[in-house]
């Protein structure tokens, strides 16, 4: 999968798209970019349940860039690169 | 009197003496019930240095101001020193009992003593009968409900211990309402020294509520905060706690095999999702709850009551076990005995790192599903291997001469968050007034899963600061008493309130703060005087010198004393961590 990259769904959204993972062929595409083509390729919306209408990130979700929170990074403009992998978490808790 | 029902009992099980216990209206409002006046008439009742299953030490059973109220106020807690570790203790349950214990009339019970033979108390109507136990003696926890569901009113809530409590397993824990569990601490021990086998309360009174109609509309706003929540209203209803499974692990920090790695590459497979495909009957909700995360499953064998996330952590990835039916057959197991599953998923992990290091000589090999049933029953009856699992793993490590290998702050094992992966969660452990628990001051919110706001998990500045407020907030919601889960829905804000409709008395959000404050600080004292000291905020030596090489928690360890200080000094404790004159002063303790 070195020329991919893997995107992984989990909780509801895993549900929603009815699949857990799906793999992308990219390379050095943004955070943004890469959401739009997965949505494209799921074949069912789901962008609603991460960003709001300004394209920020909604409160409580989580999309990881090789197991790191996008946040800490350059958030929606993240490079990802093929090899690299994606985790898409709509918002959770538990304790 | 409004929100508070008025009466403390106290029963003497060894005299069979009862009084009512007074309690004036400032002292309420200054700690206002559950874990806050539980711990504070605690403190004034025994000397910080009680042996745990002393007959004159208090066992306390508590409700708060909004118990029997809004919704998830179910719950209650049990305070008392813990046997486990020697901290002051309280430990949470949900279920309905809390809301059973009140409608019968009562703020909260204290219980002191030991009963000549074993014994249950009937609650019920501003009542307490003390009745025989002894035909009880011996049974799980779910024989003893039903058993005393016949013997006084099957509406009566049961609160009980099985064997594990009976035998002064440290690590015990209290079932209610089936299998609802006050699990952490070894609450369930104190009530096997006192001859107690079981408190079953019938409610009936209502709660009387100051501003009904304040309280209708507030009511109505908080239903409708967490149905709307994304958090309360679908991920915890649909796949319940165990959700933080992929979480968690795809942060690097799903402690596996006693906390050696970051990552459980079989993680998908006891995950919260695989549980909803696999295991799950139905959803089960505590007193109340809209929300609904507990989990009633079914294995090919068995049906019962969870694992929730802690649960499939203790006996999956720390055990290096992927067989999710095996371990949910442990968690039935200790539901049944009555054993906290954190604690004694925490000790058989230290065994097994124990035998790999050739420390101990016994058969405890990492991903050993066939012998985990029998090793959590001979741990609740203190037989062969299982009298020594049930020392819990601080003392099990010392005796092997390997402290170090024991995964536990002040004795008491540490959850499923390895605090390499969340600074700020990692001093909450070191500062817990009851040891290594994420209850106390729940960084992983904010740290992990982005609530209230976002913090980076690695990053040490400003964290002694929510560290403390996170604890402050956690003892107000654990005094009032309400489910912590409602937090992701609402804020201290709404909680005030919550309390103002109910009580009358109005709570800003600053005077809320000062009461999580205090009761804090009390705990502190408490614990200082016990012995406890700034040498006991600390975690074992693995986290401040062991990287793991995979995963993105990789390379990191604790930076615990660059925010030991700033904790102490936002606390207004001196360096030592002993509150100072001033703090106290200014809390009134």
């Amino acid at each position: 999968m070195a020329g991919k990259i893997a995107v992984k769904f989990y909780a509801l959204l895993r549900r929603r798209l009815g699949t857990s993972t799906v793999h992308v062929e990219a390379d050095g595409l943004t955070v943004l970019e890469l959401l739009r083509r997965v949505e494209k390729q799921a074949g069912r919306p789901f962008l609603d349940e991460f960003l709001d209408r300004e394209r920020g990130l909604l409160a409580g979700t989580m999309i990881l860039v090789n197991g790191e929170n996008v946040r800490l990074k350059a958030k929606l403009e993240t490079l990802v690169h093929a090899g690299d992998t994606m985790d898409l978490f709509s918002p959770v808790g538990g304790g | 009197m409004n929100g508070w029902m008025g009466r403390i009992v106290r029963i003497d099980l060894g005299s069979g003496r009862q009084e009512d216990i007074p309690v004036d209206p400032e002292t309420r409002r200054r700690f206002l019930g559950g874990r806050g006046l539980g711990v504070r008439l605690y403190a004034d009742m025994c000397p910080a240095t009680i042996p745990p299953f002393a007959p004159e030490n208090a066992l306390l059973f508590m409700t708060g101001p909004l118990t029997g109220t809004v919704m998830t106020s179910g719950r209650y807690q049990v305070v008392s020193r813990s046997p486990l570790t020697g901290t002051i203790c309280d430990s949470s349950s949900g279920g309905s009992f809390g809301a059973a214990l009140k409608g019968a009339g009562f703020d909260g019970l204290v219980i002191t003593g030991r009963a000549e033979r074993p014994v249950f108390l009937f609650v019920y109507d501003g009542t307490v009968e003390v009745r025989d136990a002894s035909e009880l003696w011996g049974l799980d926890t779910h024989a003893t409900q039903t058993s005393i569901q016949e013997q006084t009113s099957a509406k009566a809530s049961v609160a009980c211990i099985g064997p594990a409590g009976e035998n002064r397993v440290p690590f015990a824990s209290i079932l209610n309402d089936r299998d609802r569990a006050a699990g952490r601490g070894g609450m369930g021990a104190l009530m096997g020294a006192k001859n107690l086998k079981a408190v079953a309360a019938l409610g009936g009174k209502a709660v009387a509520i100051a501003d009904a109609d304040g309280y209708k509309t507030m009511s109505a706003r908080l239903e409708r905060a967490v149905d709307k929540n994304a958090v309360t209203g679908k991920s915890l209803q649909v796949l319940g706690t165990a959700v933080l499974v992929n979480v968690i692990n795809a942060h690097g920090m799903f402690p596996t095999e006693n906390f050696r790695r970051g990552v459980f590459n079989d993680a998908e497979g006891i995950s919260g999702e695989k549980i909803a495909e696999s295991l799950l009957l139905r959803q089960s909700a505590c007193y109340k709850c809209p929300i609904g995360c507990g989990r009633t499953t079914r294995t090919r064998n068995r049906q019962g009551e969870g694992p929730e996330y802690e649960t499939v952590w203790a006996f999956g990835a720390n055990l290096g076990i992927s067989d999710l039916e095996v371990i949910a057959e442990a968690n039935y197991a200790c539901n049944e005995l009555g054993l906290d599953t954190i604690t004694m998923g925490g000790t058989i992990g230290c065994a097994m790192e124990l035998c790999e290091a050739g420390a101990w000589d016994a058969r405890f090999r990492w991903g050993d599903a066939d012998r985990l049933d029998g090793w959590v029953r001979d741990t609740a009856h203190v037989r062969g291997l299982g009298a020594e699992l049930a020392l819990g793993s601080k003392r099990l490590a010392e005796k092997y001469g390997q402290p170090e290998l024991a995964m536990q702050v002040k004795g008491m094992e540490l959850p499923a968050y390895d605090p390499r992966g969340a600074q700020g969660m990692a001093l909450a452990y070191a500062t817990s007034s009851r040891g290594g628990c994420h209850m106390r001051g729940y960084m992983i919110m904010p740290e992990i899963l982005g609530h209230p706001v976002f913090l980076d998990r690695f990053s040490t500045g400003g964290k002694p600061e929510i560290v403390a407020l996170f604890q402050d907030i956690a003892a107000v919601v654990d005094s009032s008493v309400l489910c912590r889960f409602l937090q992701f829905a609402v804020g201290v804000s709404t909680l005030g309130e919550m309390l103002r409709t109910v009580t009358g008395l109005d709570f800003s959000d600053a005077e809320l703060m000062t009461v999580g404050r205090r009761i804090t600080t009390l705990e502190r004292l408490f614990n200082n005087r016990a012995g406890f000291t700034r040498a006991d905020d600390t975690l074992p030596p693995r986290f401040f010198n062991e990287e793991f090489q995979n995963g993105s928690s990789r390379h990191r360890r604790v930076r615990l004393e660059e925010m030991l200080d700033a904790y102490y000094a936002v606390r207004g404790w001196d360096r030592e961590g002993a509150p100072l004159p001033a703090t106290l002063a200014e809390l009134g303790l």
